[in-house]
């Protein structure tokens, strides 16, 4: 694949997740990430060329709230600048491509906002289709519910397959500062936890989180200035799928295994499997049992490493979880990830996901040396 | 449901939305507003090129350096723009016509959303000096409805380039 252009990710900052920061609205957490964030890199804003974000003003209830983020990315001089509703792993592929058109070589990517302000759940109804299925009141839980039900009516997984890997990721988690849920839990004692929707146990889900978090990108003749160890971008792909739950198989995931293969192909890797860390967004113990089949990946392997961080089971910081994927990837590449470091973490893959049952997936690959010469 | 399916096709659904929210002021906010309670307005300074800020926001747009010291400015000062308005809006029950006005406070580089009252319409003009009405003592709650309205001063009025770069 000639002629793109080596992009890396080369600065991360993120708000230790919590259940909500009583002091701060989504600006001032954020404006703490963007200067964590340059300064790591060494720059000021004038050596960013382009800034993407996002964020769901519905969540936090501030009309035009993308507005005042820009008042904490920089808003002058103007500089191109994008928002999306959406995750902000989202964000970022809209920053990459922008380069690839080569009128940027560096971006400013920001995920926010105040979870806690809002009800997330009644939020989240309204991605959903009005007319049948916002209507019965479908929020995420139920129709991660209805996702278990099918994946596991057709795998045979059980309840107790499900408590296992909550609490690997618990387990991770304990060794990740910036999650939210840092307490490990034996998979006993998470069975037991009462149902949230049945066949999933509250003890399966991450609570409501809340974070702010900022990724610089750059092109190659830039990075190297801005990081002694960029995270390349070897490939990337993104994939929609129907909005209309009962239009889709909701115990596969066809978006993610096509952005999978897609990326893989971009980067030139056989399988998914070749890489050593995989950070997934999934906020089920069954979404990322939907996504390791997708990526033809063994979920209880110990290599590739599946979301060291404690993934999204630890904190799922609406519209940034995913980015956070990417910046995880980012901090075991570039010998940052401390306390959960893959030894040796040389090739990386990060998703993000969007909207319920996985709707949404983007997936990058990443490794330690430039793609293209 | 026992009445079969509708006779005429269905154009469409009425539903309504119902989202609760429950807020956090914000570090510089809540100071903010905690300071009207003492007929204090608080800005906030950008520490590279001094500019005020009110109501205080923790970094300036315009140099994305920090605004990490909270200052008080006037609770006095000038119209730079302003509308009359004439129709009314829900959840106001202030007599039409009223004016809306910008003003920059004495000491800030940019300006503040203000009722005018105690003249009339037709007299408010850019330049016109004015200043702040505020609830009685032990009255004042430390929210915006702490000061009522601004009134004009009678002070001479300013000139234009003293606010045109804080509109």
């Amino acid at each position: 694949m000639p002629g793109l252009r080596n992009v890396a990710v080369v600065g991360f900052a993120q708000a230790p997740i919590v259940a909500r920061d009583e002091h701060r609205i989504a600006t001032e957490m954020l404006y703490a990430q963007v200067r964590a964030a340059l300064a790591q890199c060494r720059v000021e804003r004038e050596a960013i060329d382009y800034q993407a974000a996002g964020s769901a003003d519905y969540l936090d209830g501030r009309p035009f709230g993308f507005v005042a983020a820009l008042e904490v990315m920089g808003s002058w001089p103007a500089k191109p600048d994008l928002h999306l509703e959406m995750d902000a792993s989202f964000a970022a592929y809209y920053a990459w491509l922008r380069i690839q058109t080569g009128d940027s070589d560096t971006a400013l990517v920001c995920g926010y906002g105040k979870t806690s302000e809002g009800d997330p759940e009644r939020v989240l109804n309204l991605q959903l289709d009005p007319y049948y299925q916002a209507a019965i009141g479908l929020d995420p839980t139920s129709t991660a519910a209805l996702q278990a039900s099918a994946w596991m009516a057709r795998t045979g997984t059980t309840d107790r397959d499900l408590a296992a890997l909550a609490a690997r990721r618990r387990a991770a988690g304990a060794r990740n500062p910036d999650a939210q849920v840092r307490a490990p839990a034996n998979a006993e004692d998470l069975a037991k936890t009462p149902w949230a929707v049945e066949p999933l146990r509250q003890g399966y889900l991450p609570p409501v989180g809340e974070s702010a978090v900022c990724l610089i990108l750059a092109a190659e003749g830039k990075a190297e200035k801005m990081c002694d160890r960029p995270a390349w971008i070897h490939g990337v792909d993104q994939r929609i799928e129907l909005q209309t739950l009962g239009g889709r198989d909701l115990s596969g995931s066809a978006g993610a295994r096509l952005a999978t293969e897609r990326a893989l192909a971009m980067a030139g890797l056989a399988k998914a499997a070749d890489v050593d860390v995989v950070e997934l967004c999934a906020t089920t113990p069954v979404e990322e049992l939907v996504l390791c089949e997708a990526m033809e990946l063994d979920p209880t392997g110990t290599r590739p490493a599946i979301n060291p961080s404690g993934g999204p089971l630890a904190g799922n910081p609406l519209m940034m979880t995913g980015l956070i994927r990417l910046g995880e990837a980012f901090r075991q590449l570039a010998g940052r990830a401390d306390g959960h470091a893959v030894a040796g973490a040389r090739r990386a893959i990060a998703h993000g996901a969007q909207g319920h049952c996985l709707q949404q997936n983007v997936v990058w690959v990443l490794g330690d040396q430039r793609r293209w010469t | 449901m026992t009445d079969g399916p509708p006779k005429e096709p269905v154009k469409y659904v009425e539903k309504q939305v119902h989202l609760p929210y429950r807020y956090v002021a914000g570090d510089y906010k809540a100071r903010y507003l905690a300071a009207l309670k003492d007929k204090t307005i608080l800005g906030s300074k950008c520490s590279k090129t001094d500019k005020v800020f009110v109501p205080p926001i923790v970094a300036s747009p315009e140099s994305l350096a920090p605004c990490d010291e909270l200052v008080p400015v006037a609770d006095r000062g000038v119209v730079t723009t302003f509308c009359v308005v004439n129709i009314p809006v829900i959840g106001r029950s202030i007599e039409l016509p009223y004016v809306a006005a910008s003003v920059a406070l004495d000491g800030a580089d940019i300006s503040i959303y203000a009722l005018i009252q105690e003249c009339k319409p037709e007299e408010v003009r850019m330049g016109m000096r004015v200043e702040a009405v505020w609830k009685p003592d032990g009255e004042r709650q430390g929210g915006h409805e702490d000061i009522l309205h601004f009134r004009p001063t009678g002070e001479p009025d300013a000139p234009l380039a003293s606010f045109m770069h804080r509109l």
